[in-house]
């Protein structure tokens, strides 16, 4: 067979597939017929091809081996009925904007109070409503009388109960954290490690600062704070958890 | 809530079979016409069964995600199989719950001017499509040149030739697949898988008659 030959040979097989789907005008179905009755080559391919054809038609659809719809329907719920800390996949969740917010605000009050009150001369600061040398009955409710002079408290570092609540809280909070969305996770403690370090920050203040109304206030808000956060995650592992 | 019509009866829908054993010089066009009104898509296989999903079609646009699941599971068969074929199966079960979860977002745009097996399916192979290229992009960000791995490994896998036609037809590049998918499979014509894919008429068919002629050494 020589090249020309083949060459024609090619031009006719790349075009069985238009004759074969009625793609072609009535001179090329005529051309290609004429060749057709001539060279067994191209009726055989043209065979195969049309076999191909048939064999297309008769695939069989076949549904999953998984059930996929619990899939689709955790997706599409949420559209319905947007809940607070709810994720599609029934891991509870803080959303992403309030945690972050949340974070900036923090690290940016946090350190910008510490700097406003560890600036400011401790001889002009107000007076310090000095509070019992108990801890307050709760760390979130922090006794202070009623004054008229901004109020602040001076807390103890060693605030046992304080102490013993955080500690059974991210006890609870480790144990339940697999239960909560990784995402939650990590920006919860991407939170809890910013108000750490805004705690750290008052407490080394305080040390040389010990009267300052500013730095006590703030440092009772952070600890607050961390308790506020630290509550609602673990509700939300336990809740998740039922 | 939108009203969605039952208004389906005379279209032909690209989203069946085209039964062409036989064809050839003898009546294609006529086969063609015969075999798409046989194979009926699922809400067509009778007047109440049509009507009753255009209920459930009309409650789903309107939230109801029970009348939803009867239009997911009428419709899963299918589109798995149209996904899987599509992609290669690659990513079938995640592509197919991207699909239905399109459908829900989209069912308000749906005005039942076609029948909603049609829109459905369009539906997937966009979606099908959109991964596709999306996968091209990142491929080619981060491999490039990577395409001769596929080159080299191709005489490989056309010697199983005992492979199942399903198989096979996995095994072919992804552009002649998706192609003979949507042409010999779905019964799209080669204008409609122009417009898909945003290629020519042309491309389209040599691409068919490449995938044809690869799988046809299945069949010996």
């Amino acid at each position: 067979m020589t090249t020309e030959t083949m060459g024609t040979e090619d031009s006719f097989t790349d075009r069985l597939s238009d004759y074969l789907d009625d793609e072609m005008s009535a001179a090329e179905r005529a051309e290609i017929e004429t060749h057709l009755a001539g060279c067994g080559d191209c009726r055989a391919t043209l065979a195969e091809l049309r076999a191909v054809v048939a064999r297309a038609s008769l695939l069989s659809d076949d549904a999953p081996s998984t059930d996929l719809w619990s899939g689709v329907e955790e997706r599409i719920a949420p559209s319905r009925s947007v809940l607070p800390f709810v994720s599609a996949r029934r891991r509870f969740t803080f959303t992403l904007p309030q945690l972050v917010a949340a974070g900036l605000a923090l690290m940016l009050s946090s350190g910008a109070l510490v700097w406003v009150a560890t600036m400011r001369d401790s001889r002009v600061s107000p007076p310090i409503v000095a509070t019992t040398q108990t801890p307050p009955s709760s760390a979130t409710e922090p006794a202070a009388p009623e004054t008229d002079e901004p109020r602040a408290t001076r807390v103890s570092f060693a605030d046992v109960r304080y102490d013993e609540a955080i500690s059974d809280l991210e006890k609870t909070l480790d144990e339940g954290r697999n239960r909560l969305d990784p995402e939650t996770v990590r920006v919860l403690e991407a939170n809890l490690l910013a108000i750490d370090q805004a705690i750290d920050q008052c407490r080394k203040a305080l040390r040389n600062d010990p009267s300052n109304v500013y730095l006590n206030n703030h440092f009772v808000e952070q600890r607050n704070r961390k308790l506020a956060l630290l509550r609602r995650a673990t509700a939300l592992t336990m809740e998740a958890g039922s | 809530m939108r009203a969605v019509t039952a208004t389906q009866a005379a279209a032909l829908v690209p989203g069946t079979r085209v039964f062409r054993v036989g064809r050839g010089p003898e009546s294609p066009s006529a086969c063609r016409k015969e075999s798409r009104l046989r194979s009926e898509s699922p809400e067509r296989a009778s007047t109440s069964e049509g009507a009753q999903q255009d209920d459930y079609v009309a409650q789903a646009a309107g939230g109801d995600v029970r009348a939803f699941e009867h239009l997911y599971r009428t419709h899963l068969p299918k589109v798995h199989s149209l996904v899987r074929r599509m992609a290669g199966g690659r990513d079938t079960d995640e592509l197919t719950q991207d699909v239905f979860v399109r459908v829900w977002q989209k069912l308000g745009s749906f005005r039942g001017d076609s029948a909603f097996g049609t829109w459905l399916h369009r539906l997937a192979v966009n979606v099908v499509i959109e991964r596709f290229r999306q996968e091209t992009t990142r491929r080619q960000r981060l491999h490039d040149g990577e395409e001769i791995f596929e080159t080299l490994s191709a005489p490989l896998r056309q010697q199983h030739f005992s492979m199942d036609f399903e198989a096979a037809l996995m095994s072919l590049p992804d552009g002649a697949r998706q192609i003979f998918v949507l042409h010999d499979v779905e019964g799209y014509k080669h204008h409609e898988i122009g417009t898909l894919l945003d290629i020519s008429s042309g491309t389209s068919k040599a691409q068919l008659h490449r995938a044809r002629m690869m799988l046809r050494k299945f069949l010996k």
